[in-house]
């Protein structure tokens, strides 16, 4: 082969990029989404919904950059567009102060900035649309303790939670969430924590060693859906998981989702942590069309309970 | 190699001095052969780069052209040091991590700390904290590898690890944030995160190391070294004292990169700097570096980070898909090493 080749080959590759990047026609308004990394299935959701309601719409041209769960990689794809002067930038940040300084650039650059779910240090965003991860750790612990009065007759019981990637912030104030109710019950025993990182497969391991150490379990708190997947296998294996209930939280839709776990009677309830881009289209929709429409600086969504009761209804809702 | 004579290999040493300063006899053609890959990517960029509203090629903009000599700088600054090890016939894996380090040291000195000096000491002795834990871990590099022999990827696989566990044990697992007021963390991360600061930064110790391999003695131990080491342990070179120093010098850069990483993040991060090592890696390989050792040079490498950071910049320009990003992304390092290869054979 000649270097030749090689030279056409690589100019070859480039030559599909002006195909990818089709703006000719009607008015279309360019929206750049920088999602902090495609990997988890929360923000994969995301992703899926904000193409499904954006394609709706017809007139709008979505880029979503995957900044891969990198602070440095998310600040240069913000820096690209930039450049490339959307008419909406939504920046879901990987971490609060690394973000804050290439938002407010973009800002400063006049590009309107809707900042997804995890707020940033310095208000340099148009409007803030987040859920709340602490009301989410009290709605688990309360229901926690509405099960074990279920169960008993009075608020006690064991219980084990496995937590997430530690210093992550959803992982505190879920974790944080949860006790601050759980404090109030002397009879609520806390017998056991882990650490999974958010993971399937490590909270399986977890479980495992737990259950040999703890004969007798009522509930099992999983800081996200998979965790408490996880814990409910390893249980299987051993025979006991009808001994506890499993709870978890995102309430993702779909097959893969916590609210087909609770259908199939895997899971007690999942929390459904607000996926927040309904929401974000809606508002960006009304920036880009009005010039003077002027957003609330904050939306703060709820989280919802869902139990076998509610469970097909939200799975319609939140499938797409 | 082993099988050689020793004789044959002394002879070989001796005549080799002369490639050493090949550099600056070589004509300008075959320099720019070698070099092929950047000039070719320039011109792909120019030919797909999308128009700004206004006309001009978004690609040519100035404030385009400091965002990318600003993106690459961190693992430019790490190749630099890269290069040095794998002249030697090394590699240094550790240098992601330690970048997390230090970013973290420095981070943690500056927000935890009650200083009770003016800020500028305070940030400067912070910084050197940082940048001598770098250089620390490139000592216990080199020692291990040098005086216990080693090899140079188990060695930094091991301090890989351990330094990440170091990182994440110092702040207990979390990020240290530093803000944005007027206080003396700020002021930090305001004084290292501009972009004079950190491209000048890149610049200024790419030249510090390209005359520090092709001008000094130093250097010339490091390509010998890496070229045949029985015959340059034969000629009487130090070479476990240039290992040392070489993997010393790539802890230091990484330790810098890390103080840059936190002033322009705002934040010391131990989990920061993944696949840092291997982005260096490859930087230095398509800057026509042979992982061999031997040969190479910093202003391939300069060339490599360069090639890597205009591909990102112009798919990123045009909205490549992510993942089509690094499928296109491993083509093209293979397609470049490949070219200057064959740049080298010709040249």
């Amino acid at each position: 082969m000649s270097r030749r080749v090689v030279y056409l080959a690589l100019v070859g590759m480039f030559a599909f990029l002006p195909a990818c990047h089709n703006n000719q026609g009607a008015k279309k308004y360019f929206v750049a989404f920088s999602q902090c990394n495609n990997a988890e299935p929360y923000r994969a959701a995301q992703n899926q919904l904000m193409e499904k309601l954006f394609q709706q719409k017809g007139n709008v041209q979505l880029v979503i950059a995957d900044a891969q769960q990198d602070n440095s990689k998310q600040i240069a794809q913000i820096e690209t567009f930039i450049r490339q002067k959307p008419d909406l930038l939504i920046v879901a940040p990987n971490e609060r102060a690394p973000l804050t300084e290439v938002m407010g650039r973009a800002m400063a650059a006049g590009i309107p900035v809707i900042c997804l779910e995890r707020d940033i240090t310095q208000p340099n965003y148009t409007t803030f649309i987040g859920a709340d991860n602490l009301a989410i750790g009290k709605m688990a612990g309360q229901f926690v303790v509405d099960s074990l009065n279920r169960k008993y007759g009075k608020p006690q019981g064991k219980v084990v939670e496995i937590r997430g990637l530690l210093g992550v912030e959803a992982e505190m104030e879920r974790y944080n969430g949860a006790h601050d109710v759980l404090k109030g019950y002397s009879g609520i025993k806390i017998v056991h924590e882990a650490v999974a990182d958010w993971l399937q497969s490590n909270a399986r391991e977890r479980m495992l060693e737990i259950l040999r150490a703890q004969p007798e379990i009522d509930v099992l708190y999983g800081h996200n859906d998979p965790m408490a997947v996880g814990a409910y296998l390893a249980a299987r294996d051993l025979g006991r998981d009808k001994q506890m209930i499993f709870i978890g939280v995102d309430g993702l839709g779909g097959p893969a989702g916590g609210i087909k776990k609770v259908e199939d009677g895997v899971l007690a309830a999942t929390f459904y942590y607000p996926l927040c881009v309904d929401k974000a289209v809606e508002i960006g929709e009304q920036i880009v069309q009005d010039p003077n429409f002027h957003p609330d600086k904050q939306y703060i969504l709820k989280p919802e309970l869902i139990t076998s009761e509610n469970a097909s209804q939200m799975y319609q809702k939140l499938t797409f | 190699m082993a099988d050689t004579p020793p004789e044959a290999l002394k002879a070989t040493t001796i005549a080799k001095p002369t490639r050493y300063f090949a550099l600056l006899h070589r004509p300008l053609k075959s320099h720019l052969k070698r070099f092929v890959g950047l000039p070719l990517i320039l011109l792909v960029a120019l030919a797909f780069s999308p128009h700004s509203p206004r006309g001009g090629l978004i690609f040519l903009e100035f404030g385009n052209i400091t965002d990318i000599l600003r993106q690459i700088s961190e693992i430019g600054i790490i190749s630099l040091g890269m290069t040095f090890v794998i002249l030697t016939g090394g590699i240094d894996l550790s240098v992601g991590t330690v970048l997390a380090l230090s970013s973290s040291i420095v981070a943690s000195l500056l927000t935890r700390t009650q200083w009770g000096v003016p800020a500028s000491i305070a940030i400067s002795l912070s910084v050197g904290a940082a940048v001598l834990a770098g250089v620390m871990v490139g000592v216990t590099n080199g020692v291990v590898i040098a005086r216990w022999r080693i090899q140079p990827f188990i060695v930094t696989l091991a301090t890989m690890i351990g330094v990440r566990g170091l990182a994440r044990g110092l702040t207990s697992n979390t990020n240290i944030d530093i803000g944005f007021g007027t206080d003396m963390p700020s002021v930090f991360a305001g004084a290292l995160s501009g972009r004079a600061v950190v491209i000048g930064s890149y610049v200024v110790l790419s030249i510090l190391l390209a005359l520090l391999l092709s001008n000094t003695i130093f250097g010339r131990h490091i390509r010998a070294i890496g070229d045949n080491e029985k015959a340059a342990q034969y000629a009487g070179l130090p070479i476990a004292k240039t290992k040392i120093l070489a993997y010393a010098m790539t802890g230091l850069l990484a330790g810098y990169s890390g103080v840059l990483h936190a002033a322009q993040n705002h934040q010391g991060n131990p989990n920061a700097g993944v696949a840092y090592e291997l982005e260096a890696i490859a930087a230095v390989v398509i800057g026509g570096t042979s992982l061999m050792g031997g040969s190479g040079s910093i202003l391939g490498t300069v060339v490599g980070t360069l090639i890597m950071g205009v591909i990102t910049n112009i798919l990123r320009l045009n909205n490549v898909d992510n993942n089509l990003e690094m499928i296109a992304k491993a083509a093209i390092i293979i397609a470049a090493v490949w070219l200057q290869q064959k740049g080298k054979e010709s040249a």
